[in-house]
C-alpha cells in the first residue's frame, strides 16, 4: 500500500514537469511528514552524507575531462581518422559517422554532443555526396548514442554507486559490447547503402591514415588512460577521472590549441554546474531508496515476484519493457539513480550477475535516447536537420530494430558482456 | 546582484579546479615518492597527502550545494515535460509556477533543516577525520546552498511571471561548432 502511494505520489510530481531531483526529495519529504515514523534527523543526515563518497566524485572528473575536449575540432580529427579508415566501402561516408560516433561519444561523455558535433559536420558533406538526408540524420541519431556504453561512462559510474558494483568491471564490461554495437549499426549501414547503391569514397593510403590518426590519438588515449589506470591498479576509478581531467586540459590547450587559457574558465563553469545538477539528484535518489529501503518496499517486491514464480526471462523482460518507457520520458542517469536500488534487489534474488545487469540498464538507457517519441538525441537531431520527429522516426527505425534485436542478444546472453571482465578479474 | 552572481560563479568554477589540481597532486606524489631518487624521495615521503581524498570530497560537496542553485538560474535542473508541453498556453504557464515554486519550497524546507542541524552540531565538537575541520563548518553548505536555491528559484519565478521567459540550458552545444552555418547548406544541391 505504502509503496503504492510512493510511487503514484512520485509520478504525479514528476508529470508536473518539476526537476526530477525536486520530485524526488518532495515525495519523500511528503511521506515522512505524513505516514511514517522515521525521525526527520536521520533524513537531514542522509541530505549531508548522501554524496559524501569518494567513488561518486569520479563523475565531476569525467565531466570536466569530457568538456574540455567536446569541441568541433576534436570531431573533426576523429571524422578524418575514422573517413580513412572505413570511407571505401558502401555507404562509406555513413560508416564513418557511425566510428567517428562511437569515438566521439566515448571521449566526450555526452550524447546529445555527439550527435551534434558529428552531424553538423557530417550530414551536410553526406547530403553534398547525394545521399538521402533522412539517411544520415538515421545514422547519427542512433550512432550518437553510444557513448554510454564505451567507457568511460557516466551512467555506469552512476550504476556503481546505486548498486555497489565495481566501477572497473563495468568499464570493461562494457567494451565488448560498445564494439558489437558499433559493428551492428555500422553492418546496417553498410548494408543498406550496398543495396541502395550509395557513393564511396577514394580509398586512403596507409600513410594517410596513419597521418589521421596520429592526430585523433591524442584524444583517443583518453580512454587507453582511465582503462589502462583503473585496470593495472595505479588508479582508483575516482583518480583516473581526475588524471584524465588533467590530460584533457593539456590536450586541449597545449596539443590541439582548441582553445585558449580564456576558455578554461567556463569550461570549468559549465562542467560544475552540469556535475552539481547530477550530484543533486543522486543526493535526492540516496534519500528516495532510504525511504524505500526503510519501508522495505524492494524486498517486498522481490518476494512477490519470486512467489509469482517469474523466471529470469520473465523478468529481464518486464525490466526491459519498464526502462525503455522510462527511457521516452527522463534522462539516462535519472533512470538508473530511481529504477537500479528498485530492480537490483531483485536481479540479485533471481542470481543475474550485478554486472551483467548493469550493462543491461545501460543498453535500455542508450536505446530510450533514440527511441520515439522523446528521445532526447531524436531532438537534438530534429534541431540541426530541419527534420520533424514523425520523419526522423521512420528515417531511425532501421538502426533502431538493429538496437533492439541488439538489447535482446545482451539481455539473454551473458558472456558477452560478462566474459572480458571475467576474464581480466577472475570470476 | 550582479556580485552574487559572479561570486557564485567564480566559486564553482575555482572548487573543480582546485579538486582536480588536489587529486592530481596527490596521484602524481604518491608515484614520485615511490621513485628511488636520493634526497627527492625523503623529501616526498615526509609530505603527507592522505588529506586529499577528504579534501577533495568537501570541496565537492559545496560545489554541489552551490552548483545547483547556479543551475536554477541557467536552468540546467530538467524535468519530465512531456505531457505540460503538450497543455495550452496558461495551464502550461500554470504548470511551470508550480514547478518553480515546488522547488522553492524544497529548498526552503531542506535549508532549516539543515540550519538547524548545523546549529546542533555547532555546539559539538566532532570533527572531520583527517583534517580535523568542525563539522558544522563543512555542513554549512547545505543551509547556505539551499537557501540561496530557494532564492534564485523564487528569482526565476518572478522573472516568468513578468516576462515569460524561462532560463534554458543547451546540452547540445558544442563550442567549435555552429550547426547552423555548417547547416545543410548543401541539401539544396
Amino acid at each position: 500500500m505504502n509503496a503504492l502511494i510512493i510511487f503514484v505520489l512520485l509520478l504525479a510530481l514528476m508529470l508536473t514537469g518539476m526537476p526530477i531531483s525536486i520530485s524526488l526529495g518532495l515525495t519523500v519529504l511528503t511521506f515522512l511528514f505524513t505516514m511514517t515514523d522515521v525521525p526527520i534527523e536521520s533524513v537531514a543526515l542522509k541530505l549531508f552524507t548522501g554524496i559524501e563518497k569518494f567513488e561518486i566524485m569520479a563523475i565531476p572528473f569525467f565531466i570536466l575531462a569530457g568538456n574540455f575536449l567536446t569541441h568541433g575540432g576534436v570531431a573533426r580529427r576523429m571524422i578524418n581518422f575514422a573517413t580513412s579508415m572505413v570511407g571505401h566501402w558502401h555507404g562509406g561516408l555513413a560508416l564513418a559517422g557511425v566510428m567517428a560516433c562511437a569515438l566521439f561519444a566515448a571521449v566526450s561523455g555526452s550524447s546529445p554532443a555527439t550527435v551534434v558535433a558529428i552531424g553538423s559536420i557530417i550530414m551536410p558533406a553526406m547530403v553534398r555526396q547525394g545521399y538521402p538526408k533522412g539517411f544520415g540524420a538515421g545514422v547519427i541519431t542512433t550512432s550518437g548514442a553510444l557513448g554510454i556504453l564505451i567507457p568511460p561512462s557516466i551512467v555506469m559510474v552512476m550504476y556503481s554507486v546505486s548498486t555497489n558494483t565495481s566501477v572497473g568491471k563495468l568499464f570493461m564490461a562494457g567494451v565488448i559490447p560498445g564494439l558489437m554495437l558499433a559493428t551492428l549499426l555500422g553492418l546496417t549501414t553498410w548494408y543498406l547503402a550496398r543495396k541502395h547503391n550509395y557513393p564511396r569514397l577514394k580509398k586512403a593510403t596507409w600513410a594517410e591514415r596513419l597521418v589521421a590518426f596520429r592526430k585523433s590519438a591524442w584524444g583517443l588515449l583518453l580512454i587507453v588512460i582511465v582503462m589502462g589506470g583503473i585496470y593495472t591498479g595505479i588508479f582508483t576509478p575516482t583518480e583516473a577521472a581526475a588524471m584524465s581531467a588533467v590530460y584533457a586540459f593539456i590536450v586541449a590547450v597545449f596539443v590541439y590549441k582548441d582553445m585558449g587559457m580564456k576558455q578554461v574558465p567556463k569550461v570549468l563553469l559549465d562542467s560544475a554546474s552540469m556535475s552539481a545538477m547530477l550530484l543533486y539528484i543522486i543526493t535526492n535518489a540516496v534519500l528516495f531508496s532510504f525511504l524505500m529501503t526503510s519501508e522495505n518496499i524492494p524486498q517486498a517486491m522481490a518476494g512477490w515476484i519470486m512467489d509469482k514464480g517469474f523466471g529470469v526471462v520473465t523478468f529481464l523482460l518486464v525490466v526491459n519493457v519498464l526502462l525503455l518507457l522510462a527511457g521516452n520520458v527522463m534522462e539516462p542517469s535519472s533512470i538508473v539513480l530511481i529504477m537500479a536500488p528498485i530492480l537490483f534487489p531483485v536481479a540479485m534474488k533471481l542470481g543475474i550477475d550485478p554486472v551483467h545487469f548493469g550493462i543491461i540498464m545501460v543498453v535500455n538507457m542508450e536505446i530510450g535516447m533514440c527511441h520515439p517519441p522523446v528521445g532526447l538525441n531524436l531532438y537534438v537531431a530534429s534541431g540541426i536537420t530541419k527534420m520533424g520527429i514523425s520523419e526522423l522516426t521512420v528515417a531511425v527505425l532501421p538502426w533502431l530494430l538493429t538496437m533492439l534485436a541488439f538489447l535482446m542478444i545482451v539481455t539473454y546472453v551473458p558472456q558477452i558482456s560478462l566474459w572480458l571482465p571475467n576474464l581480466l578479474y577472475g570470476q | 546582484m550582479k556580485f552574487l552572481d559572479r561570486l557564485e560563479e567564480w566559486l564553482i568554477a575555482s572548487l573543480m579546479a582546485a579538486a582536480t589540481i588536489v587529486v592530481f597532486v596527490a596521484v602524481v606524489h604518491r608515484y614520485l615518492s615511490g621513485l628511488p631518487i636520493p634526497g627527492v624521495q625523503d623529501a616526498l615521503i615526509q609530505l603527507n597527502t592522505s588529506w586529499a581524498q577528504e579534501l577533495t570530497i568537501y570541496m565537492f560537496v559545496w560545489m554541489a550545494k552551490f552548483g545547483a542553485a547556479y543551475g536554477v538560474r541557467t536552468g540546467i535542473h530538467v524535468g519530465v515535460d512531456v505531457l505540460v508541453n503538450r497543455m495550452n498556453a496558461p495551464w502550461h504557464r500554470r504548470f511551470v509556477v508550480l514547478g518553480l515554486l515546488s522547488g522553492a519550497l524544497f529548498t526552503g524546507i531542506v535549508g532549516t533543516l539543515g540550519a538547524t542541524f548545523v546549529y546542533e552540531l555547532s555546539h559539538t565538537t566532532s570533527t572531520s577525520e583527517v583534517l580535523e575541520i568542525p563539522m558544522w563548518m563543512v555542513y554549512l553548505a547545505v543551509p547556505l546552498g539551499s537557501y540561496l536555491m530557494c532564492f534564485r528559484f523564487l528569482q526565476v519565478t518572478w522573472a516568468f511571471l513578468r516576462t515569460g521567459d524561462l532560463p534554458k540550458h543547451d546540452h547540445s552545444h558544442v563550442e567549435g561548432i555552429d550547426p547552423n552555418e555548417e547547416n545543410m547548406s548543401g541539401a539544396k544541391v
